[in-house]
């Protein structure tokens, strides 16, 4: 009796976890299938929407040089910039944390005290004042105010800092007596060792830059400067009732992001625990 | 270690050489932290420093600035929309907070079930995270415009004469951008949650077994006493994810109708960059960067407690 009705809650929880599934993903669907209709489909077409004809005309449009959209370039901006600021915010903290973890010196309070303001104050919070130092330095437009501003550094050296304060120090003592120098030990132990933690880090900062939209809307005005989320909204705003164009353009722009989530989706989900954890 | 057995016994030497070994340290730490420094106090430090120097000026970007002591405050304490963006914010952390957080349980119990097909369902509930905000406004626009969206479209061929104005109005407005952040955004405090529930010990689950408990006592006596920590980070979270809120108003609702859906930040960008009165942006700024401090020291402090 009990065996049977445990069984049914089963199947009931398995109705409403792939219920949900679908209402997750069905947006989605509707995006991609309607990305292969012709240029000029409009939402009305919705009950011939899963029969063909398909067409990658929408993504040619998207994708013809001189078109209004540069997702080329765009793409490469994005790719760029995330790259970049996810390389300097892993290595950069990573050094940090290990010489406060490490390096016996005093003021090691000051310095965290220091690096906790980072953790507290949103970004959104200082864009203004961060602009005018961009205009003031003739940086607007370039790919200098894309990278600079913004690392979430704090989060980055903090979550670095619990794992190199883990690492046994037998492992340094080990490394001294072979005759490492400071930086060698970080090369040899630190790095081998925090290797997924640094990956899990690294790729959280890579979905936030990669996603960043109000900063880079900011400071990248012309159209051979921007990353995607500033692209597209700018690109759509051309097509008022074409559905299938936009939605090709949308296409296109997660690609990148669906396969990093393919390829990482382990280390994605272990950095957001460990923002948690903090 | 070598060289120290080496001088001992000799104590001047021992001291000269410890002196130099702590200089040496400060030196090698004072490099190793300088390239952050240099990045960090000068993008953010500096930015928080200026923007409350700012804030008592009159001016906009690139030009120099007036001083104006407390005027930009004073007219903060009177502007009607300020009160109004931030009344919105609070309605929609009042709205978002208690929905999303629930959300997040459910969808981390469904995961953490064992059922089959567990690796699809994480991914299914979570990859709208993934996508840009520019993606998934974009996508929620085709379906929320009133008469030309898709919902619009579906009663319209269901012969529906039902007519939703998704965005027109101020409820309407925040019901709209409440679905598609919890859309986009309930998979992350899904793994949060996920994390947290990992960690509750098995034994604790066989115990209760063996006692004859049923899912729902598991549940109430077990499960969410060991997420009251999670729980509460969660909910920290997404105060501070809502304080920050812009992408979706902006491109969804642009803050309208009227400015019935403008959120704080939003709000800090129309003056400063749509009427360019930095000054009074900063004083704005520099408000919403002191409640989301407090915020942050009081979920820093109960955290470092546990």
């Amino acid at each position: 009796m009990k065996g049977k009705r445990k069984l049914v809650g089963r199947f009931w929880t398995y109705v409403f976890a792939y219920l949900l599934a679908i209402i997750m993903l069905a947006p989605l669907m509707w995006m991609i299938v309607s990305a292969f209709k012709a240029p000029g489909s409009t939402v009305t077409l919705l009950s011939k929407l899963f029969t063909p004809p398909f067409t990658l005309e929408s993504f040619q449009k998207v994708l013809m040089p001189g078109e209004t959209a540069m997702m080329g370039r765009w793409t490469f901006n994005s790719l760029f910039v995330a790259i970049v600021q996810t390389v300097i915010t892993v290595i950069v903290s990573s050094l940090a944390a290990y010489a406060v973890s490490r390096i016996p010196f005093k003021g090691k309070k000051f310095i965290t005290a220091l690096f906790l303001i980072g953790l507290m104050i949103p970004f959104e919070s200082i864009v203004v004042p961060l602009f005018d130092m961009i205009v003031e330095l003739n940086w607007t437009n370039t790919f200098n105010a894309l990278i600079w501003p913004g690392m979430n550094l704090s989060l980055a050296y903090f979550i670095l800092k619990q794992f190199i304060d883990q690492i046994p120090n037998d492992l340094f003592e080990a490394a001294k007596l072979d005759g490492a120098c400071t930086f060698k030990m970080w090369w040899t132990v630190v790095l081998p060792l925090s290797r997924s933690s640094m990956a899990a880090v690294g790729i959280f900062t890579f979905v936030q830059s990669w996603n960043n939209l109000l900063w880079p809307m900011l400071v990248a005005q012309e159209t051979r400067m921007m990353t995607l989320p500033v692209g597209i909204p700018t690109f759509q705003s051309t097509f008022s009732t074409d559905l299938a164009v936009p939605m090709a353009s949308n296409v296109l722009a997660s690609i990148p992001a669906i396969i990093v989530f393919l390829i990482f989706q382990r280390h994605i989900i272990k950095g957001i625990s460990m923002t948690g954890i903090k | 270690m070598v060289q120290i057995s080496l001088t001992k016994g000799k104590k001047v030497t021992n001291m000269v050489f410890e002196k130099k070994r702590k200089v040496n340290n400060y030196l090698t730490a004072f490099l190793f932290l300088l390239p952050f420094l240099i990045v960090y106090l000068w993008f953010w430090i500096y930015p928080i420093i200026s923007g409350f120097f700012i804030s008592f000026t009159t001016g906009s970007f690139g030009v120099d600035s007036n001083f104006a002591g407390l005027e930009n405050f004073k007219t903060m304490i009177s502007d009607d929309k300020f009160w109004s963006a931030l009344i919105n914010t609070l309605y929609f952390i009042l709205i978002s907070t208690p929905t999303i957080v629930m959300l997040g349980l459910i969808f981390a119990l469904i995961v953490n079930s064992k059922l089959k097909g567990t690796v699809f369902l994480r991914s299914a509930y979570f990859i709208p995270y993934m996508l840009s905000i520019s993606v998934i406004a974009s996508i929620w626009k085709f379906m929320l415009q009133n008469e030309t969206g898709l919902f619009a479209e579906i009663f319209k061929q269901l012969g529906s004469s039902l007519k939703i104005s998704w965005l027109g109005s101020w409820g309407m407005g925040w019901l709209s951008i409440l679905i598609v952040t919890i859309w986009w955004t309930v998979g992350f405090n899904m793994i949060l949650f996920l994390a947290g529930l990992q960690e509750i010990s098995d034994e604790l689950y066989e115990a209760a077994d063996m006692d004859g408990a049923n899912a729902w006592e598991k549940f109430r006596y077990i499960t969410l006493p060991s997420l009251r920590g999670v729980t509460f980070l969660v909910v920290l979270f997404q105060i501070i994810a809502s304080f920050k809120l812009f992408g979706q108003t902006y491109l969804i609702t642009n803050g309208g109708p009227g400015i019935a859906t403008t959120p704080i930040v939003h709000y800090i960008y129309q003056i400063a960059f749509r009427q360019w009165d930095m000054g009074y942006a900063s004083a704005v700024s520099f408000v919403l960067l002191l409640i989301i401090a407090v915020i942050s020291i009081i979920q820093y402090k109960v955290m470092s407690k546990n």
